[in-house]
């Protein structure tokens, strides 16, 4: 017989117990949720480590509507999350960016901590306008080496449900009133979103547009045209559906993004020489890739890539001895009677050295069609 | 017991919710004459009908304030079949403005059919125009798409094309759901949530190609999520539960969606997924009411191919 007292103590401590192991399991159990719907974490959340490999210059990437800038191996956030995206250097140091709202989104110059300068644009449909087709998009904007020009996307002109970007071109210190279309939509057959993304190059200018193939599909290609309204040239074909060209700092290399009409991408380099390029050569195949951008120094190619299957993009990077090949050392002079054909060596060359791209950040989710800017 | 009590008050609400959305009773019609009447060789493709092969008709609907007394219409058609043997797929997509025979009598375009005779109506209607048998049906509305891929962390697709539409529908959580928005889904391989989605796969007004573009992508949405679905444990089944409380409709019972969802992450050939959209010369304008008609020469042999 167990007196009362010990009883009553033993069916609590087992009430307890067992309340103790139900809340445990169920704890565990919600322990056990894949991730996959965690949210992206702040890029400023991390702390650098010092073994972490160190991009050079200053990098701004966008997260969520915000800019942060990456710089000796730390962000700064250095815009609030307010539909920020696509920023790029201008020659003197500011930032250009976009500013987008729900109806449509302007140009602005920042200087490099985030601070607004000057808005450069202004798409707002007129205050009693009910329409909402009155309201403008512009994006990817661009200012030329010399500082005078700034190119962009602009979704004028346009004709009741079709709605096709055509690229600008807009005095610096002016405004879009006195800008020229470049691009005409009516270039393309319409209605497939018309011309992005458009990169200042010596001469002229480089896009990406999207066309109409003969059986109905819309692919990218690579585009350059020199003047304002000339009809340009497709540089890359339809069949490798290439898009978000970005120019090396030496200018005689072009990186971009094919997909091969998939729903996979790859990094494709090419030489460039005055709007031509020649000898493609795959850098990146197994992954996600958007965004290439070079370094200011020309070490790397930084992008932006998933790290996971399907899940947010993260910030890569790919030094450059994994696509420039090492000068082939001198070939031994061939003895006489030697076969043409070569024989076994009986010691094994080294195998060649694998570089493999870095992954800079772990848990953030960039925004992948938002451009990087980089500069030294 | 205390961790099964544990583990019980965990899963308890999924299920809950999970045998409110699923094993849907409906009235499946049997395949209409017109399979027989249509078919090359009924009896040939009947006997080479892969073992465990089965079809499901997916369903998108505008479940926005617009509707109401639930007359809702379809604005998504994909028939889906699936072939466990061979690990293939394939999704045709059944164009919302096709003018066809409706099940509930009369002529009329197809996203009609979910709106007359339900969930019932647009199976019956399915299978006796393209001539097939559909095994359950999936129903998803507006916001449960948006749920969806909120709850499993969004997806990663390559958009096509720069995807603008001035006048796109503004009738999710609103007071005045008749008003228009602007989009802009860039294009390029990135992560969209599932506002991004929905509006990647609902826009069709700056599309040539119109219902036909907007179904490639809903399509390419589609796969995406599957995709997803490779990262998902068992212990996720809660929260998506509650993310598609009320949205989601499937004649699929609970007890056959682990095996159907174990089955879909298996099938990882690309090659082996094929999709099908009713354009030309399947379909042309002119029909009434700014609908299609249907080329049935041309679409029965295609479906019967793909659909035995």
């Amino acid at each position: 017989m167990i007196p009362l007292l010990p009883k009553i103590a033993l069916g609590a401590f087992l009430a307890v117990l067992m309340a103790v192991v139900g809340v445990s399991t169920y704890v565990y159990l919600g322990t056990r949720q894949s991730k996959v719907a965690a949210p992206a974490q702040l890029p400023t959340a991390a702390q650098p480590s010092p073994n972490a490999f160190r991009l050079p210059g200053t990098m701004i990437l966008e997260q969520d509507g915000a800019l942060f800038s990456l710089s000796a191996g730390r962000f700064h956030q250095l815009t609030g999350r307010a539909g920020w995206m696509q920023p790029s250097f201008t020659p003197g140091g500011n930032v250009l960016a976009v500013k987008q709202t729900g109806y449509y989104s302007d140009v602005w110059m920042l200087n490099r901590f985030g601070k607004k300068i000057r808005q450069l644009t202004n798409n707002a449909a007129p205050p009693r306008s009910y329409d909402t087709g009155d309201n403008h998009w512009a994006f990817y904007p661009r200012m030329t080496a010399d500082g005078r020009t700034i190119f962009l996307s602009y979704d004028s002109p346009k004709f009741g449900y079709e709605v096709d970007l055509s690229i600008w071109a807009m005095p610096a210190g002016g405004n879009l009133r006195q800008g020229k279309v470049w691009t005409d939509e009516y270039d393309s057959p319409g209605y497939t979103g018309g011309d992005l993304q458009p990169i200042p190059v010596p001469g002229g200018v480089m896009f990406t547009r999207y066309d109409r193939t003969a059986e109905g599909g819309i692919i990218s290609q690579v585009w350059f045209t020199s003047r304002a309204g000339t009809f340009g040239r497709a540089v890359t074909t339809p069949d490798e559906d290439c898009r978000e060209p970005s120019l090396s700092p030496d200018g005689h290399s072009l990186a971009m993004i094919c997909t091969y009409q998939k729903q996979v991408s790859n990094l494709v380099i090419a030489q460039y020489s005055n709007g031509r390029i020649t000898g493609r050569q795959a850098v990146i195949t197994n992954q996600l890739v958007a965004q290439p951008t070079w370094a200011p120094d020309g070490s790397g190619i930084a992008y932006l890539a998933p790290a996971l299957a399907a899940a947010p993009f993260q910030l890569w990077f790919i030094p450059r001895a994994a696509y420039v090949k090492p000068s082939p050392s001198p070939a031994p002079s061939a003895s006489a009677g030697a076969s043409p054909v070569a024989s076994p060596s009986p010691v094994p060359s080294p195998s060649p050295l694998v570089i493999k791209p870095i992954q800079i950040t772990v848990n953030n989710g960039f925004d992948a069609v938002s451009t990087i800017a980089w500069a030294n | 017991m205390a961790a099964a009590a544990g583990g019980l008050s965990y899963f308890l609400p999924a299920a809950y919710t999970a045998f409110q959305a699923t094993g849907q009773t409906v009235d499946f019609p049997s395949p209409s004459p017109s399979s027989l009447l249509f078919s090359p060789s009924p009896s040939a493709s009947a006997s080479a009908a892969p073992v465990g092969a089965f079809t499901v008709l997916l369903l998108g609907s505008d479940d926005d304030s617009k509707f109401q007394g639930g007359n809702l219409l379809t604005q998504s058609m994909i028939l889906v079949r699936i072939v466990p043997s061979t690990k293939s797929v394939t999704m045709l997509s059944i164009p919302r403005d096709l003018w066809a025979p409706l099940a509930s009598g009369g002529m009329g375009k197809m996203d009609w059919a979910y709106s007359y005779g339900g969930a019932r109506g647009a199976i019956a209607t399915v299978q006796a125009d393209f001539g097939v048998h559909i095994n359950d049906y999936i129903w998803i509305g507006l916001a449960g798409l948006i749920r969806v891929i909120d709850a499993i962390g969004g997806i990663d697709v390559v958009t096509s094309n720069p995807v603008l539409d001035d006048y796109y529908p503004q009738d999710i959580n609103t007071k005045s759901p008749w008003g228009y928005a602007r989009i802009a889904v860039l294009p390029g391989p990135q992560h969209l949530n599932g506002t991004q989605a929905l509006q990647y796969v609902r826009s069709r007004h700056n599309d040539l190609q119109s219902d036909f573009g907007r179904s490639r992508r809903q399509q390419q949405v589609l796969l995406a999520i599957r995709e997803k679905s490779h990262q998902l444990s068992p212990e996720d089944i809660p929260p998506l539960a509650q993310a598609l409380s009320g949205e989601v409709k499937t004649s699929i019972s609970l007890t056959r969606v682990p095996a159907l969802v174990a089955l879909a992450t298996s099938f990882d050939n690309p090659d082996a997924i094929h999709q099908i959209v009713l354009a030309s010369p399947y379909t042309h304008g002119g029909a009434p009411d700014g609908s299609l008609w249907p080329v049935w020469g041309a679409i029965l042999p295609l479906v019967h191919q793909y659909f035995p």
